[in-house]
């Protein structure tokens, strides 16, 4: 008897899981826009549609997802300035590829393996500017779909540094990323960080290819109006890493040796709606302990999101 | 408020001319315990006139003069004749005796007045003496678990106490405990509810036609008596079980004029699994339990005046403490606590009066943090209340009940605070809400003729939200921009309302009858529910000045008949409801989100209805008791806010609804009990497709709840096995052997939870397998089941 109670007590707590087949009904798919435009910078646009969900998830269906041969024009309020197609594919450079991952946030074995192609402009008439308000307007597969951004001050980090998180024992190497942050006296400042480690692996590749945001880590300044304040962040990590510190006890840290590049991006209000919606749409798994929720778009037509980037930038290294 | 008074008058003319009739009045009680009796019947043999006793035990009974035979009868008890030649007021004290055969009866409907026999419809009760046979999960004898095997009622998914009565929300049901509202009736988020049965005398749950006596809820009533204790010697009784212990301990105050009874029961899980803990890993310092404590006690004063005092105390306690530096803590105490004083008074034969003083708290606190990094949230709801409560007995004919009811409420919305490092967040503390709540009722069940019998009742309601209150005046976006300040006691937004309740019933033959009801009720407080499982978080919010009180509306037919010589009961009932100004969080409101603006910011409001059919057929007497009930039923919801406005399934919309209940005395000591379920899956609500943001995967949703989980069936099986109820005892002078009673009794209660291992879904959710590297990297739905086949032993015993 002394035995057989916790053996019940552990299977009160721990269920069981199984898989099963839901017959999902079909629904029309929608085009779906990931646009963003950053000071100094062009706009770049990333269009593509809705899959089934049980869909598989190889490159070729990822490719497919791609939308090409769109009509997108920009708008700053001087006239329409329509970007153009560029495509990646076998026969780019890995340095292109690099470049272009880091520009788009594409994933960089994507943009090697398949031709995925996003729409953009050399054109500097339309390129980001402080506070300037961009219209976009996305024309393909007969629908249209269009969105307005502005883009916010940018709001910087007093400091920014990294601490040990001594969390496991004999842990010497492993933290967090902190900032301070003093925010504006008025009211209604939205804040998203992104990182990304620019330290070389041994094979000589960037750590991080692009940068990354970790869910949860967008916020606004309703509780924290006009305060200088410390706050801590995890490290983010590309869906389906299979790097090993994506998949062993380092997940989540910062290391001592790492270089971080940060980006504290300011953001309108329905830019932060989306972003929020998105980290709870993707970091949530079932309906059980809250609604589901659809991320928020800022896109007639479609879904996504087209957002202005007020972005600080800053560095870290990990010492 | 003097019209008011005119209606009442009105009703009181009515038949209220004395007639040549005199009044037999008294209590039925327990003969062996002093426990008064609720529901027993009372009736003239000779012209089958009668009544029941009410919540105290009393009865009053309007009889012409002469030689005739007053008749006590209650099931499980022998029936008690007193013939009497009545020629004046008679008061007379049933002392029942229990009957010797075999066991307590399995009694679940119709114990006020026969099933066919009652204006009320939608009644059931259920006897708590009989619950320790049936199976429960872990051996925890729950009572809101056995309501759900009621036809009408629907239940929250594996293990959840919860409860939803036709269609209706958790919030809707109205759960007394001695007349004090109760309001969260679970413990560990939902899998056991927080009544100790032991302490329990007496259950019953209204679906529909509500009496005007009940109000400030749209759906149900869940009246709870607690015992008031052994008046004739010291008992105790207990159990331990697999993850808590109880004990009860109940005795004269002074013999035959007072008694009280404690009881207390915790749980143990903590206890079990800490040696399990890694004590240098991230959950070393985690524990959970929880507590509660009955007591009651009560005193005679005087043949007329009787008094009472009832208490509860729960707490859930979950902590968490890191053992290493920069792991997270918290500590997350809830729970209730509700305590009520009550006076009944016998002003004469006919006039019953009883005078209850309640306080009723739930409080819900979180305190956590990591590193530097502080987080609090609470709330909580707090009532202070009075309710005078007449019965008279004026006439053969009429049966009144009036009164008044008046609660002050206190509401604390969530509170958040939040501190990193020196710097704390600039996060007001909100108002607490303060309100008053007050009712006036009357109702009359008036028997027309032998065939028809209405009862007609009419409740005024009111309800003022009132200062102290700061009120927030928000932009666009939600922020605030300025505050108003209201001073304490000032009127904010009050509502008042007449709540109209009809009940009839006509003999249709010796054995059957037909009912139908009508009811409106208002109700002034809202659940507002982060998750669909009754969390501790889910916040108690008033009605106010946007937030519109619910308004429930039920119509109701039925028929019922008893069979084979009142052994079976049956019923068939149908019913429509609506229920109006219903709310719900705005898609993706989170808990923290509360800070520096109005409670109700977050709100959106909707209807909801909900209609269907129950059929219930249930065996009272004999060795094999138990019963059959099934549901067809749809609900749904339709939020302008929600779902793109268009209406859809509520999540406790079951279609088929099935319950079988069986319990079998074989001899004095074995007793089985099974029970089977099955309902249509829940509504659930999964993603339909799926796109890409960032290099991660976003699911687009179906329509709200636009997705049915497998169904839900399940078998439990109970085997209780008893000590002899003699022993032999030999006298050493004599050497004479006699047969005496046991004085200690135990039983072992030997159950299995899900006996054909059935994997019913908890919930669904979708993932991916495989990785991207591997190129196997694929989505899948998965199913979480909570509990497999789960047996389980609990010994009980008393003395």
């Amino acid at each position: 008897m002394k035995r057989l109670l916790p053996l019940f007590a552990i299977a009160l707590l721990a269920g069981c899981e199984k898989e099963i087949t839901v017959d999902l009904p079909d629904t029309p798919e929608q085009l779906v826009v990931e646009g963003t435009i950053e000071p100094g910078l062009p706009p770049f646009v990333i269009l593509t549609r809705t899959q089934s969900y049980f869909e598989p998830l190889d490159l070729t269906s990822i490719a497919n997802s791609f939308v090409r041969n769109a009509i997108v024009t920009v708008d700053n309020g001087n006239g329409p300035v329509q970007l153009d197609q560029v495509c990646s594919g076998s026969d780019l450079s890995p340095e292109e590829i690099a470049l272009a991952a880091e520009l788009t946030g594409l994933d960089p074995t994507l943009l090697a393996a398949v031709q995925v192609c996003i729409y953009t402009t050399t054109n500097t008439a339309v390129f980001g500017e402080v506070g300037r308000t961009y219209s976009l307007r996305v024309e393909a597969e007969d629908k249209v779909l269009t969105s307005v951004t502005t883009i916010p001050n940018p709001v910087p980090l007093d400091s920014v540094w990294f601490k040990l998180a001594l969390q496991r024992p004999n842990d010497d190497s492993l933290g967090y990323a902190w900032g301070r942050l003093s925010d504006p006296d008025t009211m209604g400042n939205h804040y998203r960080w992104m990182a990304r480690r620019i330290s070389h692996r041994a094979n000589g590749s960037v750590e991080d290819p692009t940068f990354i945001s970790p869910l949860g880590n967008t916020f606004e300044d309703k509780f924290v109006n006009g305060l200088t304040f410390d706050f801590s962040f995890i490290r983010g990590r590309q869906f389906y890493s299979d790097q090993p510190e994506d998949n062993n006890e380092e997940t989540g840290f910062f290391k001592l040796g790492d270089t971080i590049a940060v980006k504290f991006v300011s953001l309108g209000y329905n830019e932060h709606e989306f972003y929020t919606s998105y980290d709870e749409n993707v970091g949530s798994s079932g309906d059980l302990f809250g609604t589901p929720v659809n991320a928020k778009s800022n896109i007639d037509g479609g879904l996504g999101i087209w957002a202005g980037w007020g972005v600080y930038p800053d560095t870290i290294i990990c010492q | 408020m003097h019209r008011w008074f005119l209606v009442l008058g009105l009703f009181h003319t009515c038949g209220l001319v004395a007639q040549n009739t005199f009044t037999v009045s008294g209590y039925v009680k327990d003969a062996a315990t002093g426990e008064t009796l609720i529901g027993a019947n009372v009736y003239a043999k000779e012209t089958l006139k009668g009544t029941a006793t009410n919540t105290f035990g009393y009865f009053a009974l309007n009889l012409s003069p002469g030689p005739q035979t007053v008749v006590m009868s209650f099931v499980g008890y022998e029936d008690d004749e007193r013939v009497i030649d009545l020629k004046k007021d008679l008061v007379i004290t049933f002392e029942a005796r229990t009957k010797a055969i075999v066991a307590k009866e399995f009694e679940v409907l119709g114990k006020k007045a026969a099933n066919t026999e009652s204006t009320q419809m939608g009644v059931m009760d259920i006897d708590v003496q009989k619950l320790s046979t049936l199976p429960a999960l872990l051996g925890e004898v729950d009572i809101l678990k056995t309501i759900q095997f009621l036809p009408g009622v629907a239940s929250n998914g594996e293990g959840n106490s919860g409860f939803y009565v036709r269609g209706g929300g958790p919030d809707q049901n109205l759960i007394l405990l001695d007349n004090a509202t109760v309001y969260n009736a679970s413990h560990l988020f939902g899998f056991f509810s927080v009544f100790n049965a032991d302490a329990v005398k007496n259950i019953e749950l209204i679906k529909g036609g509500m009496p005007a006596l009940y109000g400030g809820r749209a759906s149900s009533v869940l009246d709870i008596t607690m015992k008031d204790g052994n008046n004739k010697g010291l008992h105790g009784q207990g159990g331990i079980g697999l993850i808590s212990s109880r004990f009860t301990l109940e005795g004269p105050l002074v013999k035959d004029k007072g008694s009280f009874i404690l009881s207390a029961r915790r749980t143990y899980i903590d206890v079990l699994t800490k040696p399990f803990l890694n004590p240098e890993g991230a959950f070393a310092g985690s524990g959970y339990y929880f507590y509660d404590v009955n007591a009651k006690a009560n005193y005679r004063i005087s043949d007329k005046d009787r008094f009472f005092l009832s208490g509860y105390f729960g707490r859930d306690v979950f902590t968490l403490t890191g053992s290493e530096p920069g792991s997270p803590d918290f500590r997350i105490p809830w729970g209730n606590a509700t305590v009520s004083a009550r006076w009944n008074h016998v002003f004469g034969p006919k006039l019953f009066l009883n005078t209850t003083a309640i306080f009723s708290d739930y409080k819900f606190s979180f305190k956590g943090g990591q590193d530097d990094f502080k987080f609090g949230l609470s709330s909580g709801i707090k009532d202070y209340g009075l309710k005078v409560d007449f019965s008279q007995y004026p006439h053969v004919r009429h049966e009144l009940k009036y009164g008044l009811q008046y609660t002050y409420h206190i509401y604390t919305p969530s509170t958040v605070d939040v501190e990193s490092g020196d710097t704390e967040f600039a996060i007001d503390t909100p108002s607490k809400l303060n309100a008053h709540e007050g009712a006036l009722y009357f109702q009359d069940d008036y028997s027309v003729t032998d065939q028809l019998r209405v009862n007609l009742g009419v409740r005024l309601s009111y309800f003022a939200h009132v200062g102290t209150f700061r009120e927030y005046v928000l932009d666009g976006n939600g922020n605030s921009v300025g505050t108003k300040e209201y001073a304490p006691g000032k009127k904010i937004k009050d509502y008042a309302g007449l709540e109209p309740r009809i009940s009839a019933r006509y003999t249709v033959g010796p054995n059957s009858s037909v009912k139908a009801s009508f009811n409106r009720n208002l109700q002034y407080v809202h659940l507002a529910s982060f998750s669909s499982v009754g969390l501790p978080t889910d916040v108690w919010i008033p009605s106010g000045t946007n937030v519109k009180p619910q308004v429930g509306l039920q119509y109701a037919v039925g028929y019922f008949r008893d069979l084979f010589d009142r052994k079976y009961e049956a019923s068939i009932e149908v019913y429509y409801k609506d229920m109006l100004n219903q709310i719900e969080y705005a898609e993706g409101t989170q808990p923290q989100d509360g800070g520096n603006t109005n409670y109700d910011a977050f709100l959106v409001f909707g209807k909801g209805w909900s209609y269907g059919a129950e059929f219930f057929l249930k065996r009272r007497l004999g060795k094999f008791t138990g019963w059959v009930g099934y549901t067809w039923s749809k609900t749904m919801r339709k939020f302008p806010d929600v779902n793109a406005g268009n209406e859809f399934p509520s999540r406790w919309d079951r279609r088929h609804d099935l319950s079988v209940v069986g319990s079998y005395d074989l001899n004095t000591r074995w007793t089985f009990g099974a029970t089977f379920v099955y309902s249509t899956g829940q509504a659930t609500t999964l993603p339909v497709q799926r796109y890409w943001i960032e290099g991660r995967v976003v699911s687009q949703f179906s329509e709200r709840n636009g997705f049915r989980m497998a169904p839900y069936h399940r078998m439990d099986l109970a085997a209780t096995l008893k000590n002899k109820p003699t022993k032999q005892v030999t006298d050493k002078t004599t050497g004479e052997t006699t047969t005496v009673e046991r004085k200690y009794r135990s039983s072992w209660t030997f159950a299995v939870y899900n006996a054909y291992n059935r994997a019913n879904p908890y919930f669904y959710f979708f993932t991916t397998e495989g990785t991207a590297g591997g190129g196997d990297l694929r989505p899948v739905a998965k199913q979480v089941s909570l509990f497999s086949i789960l047996p389980s032993v609990t010994w009980n015993f008393h003395f």
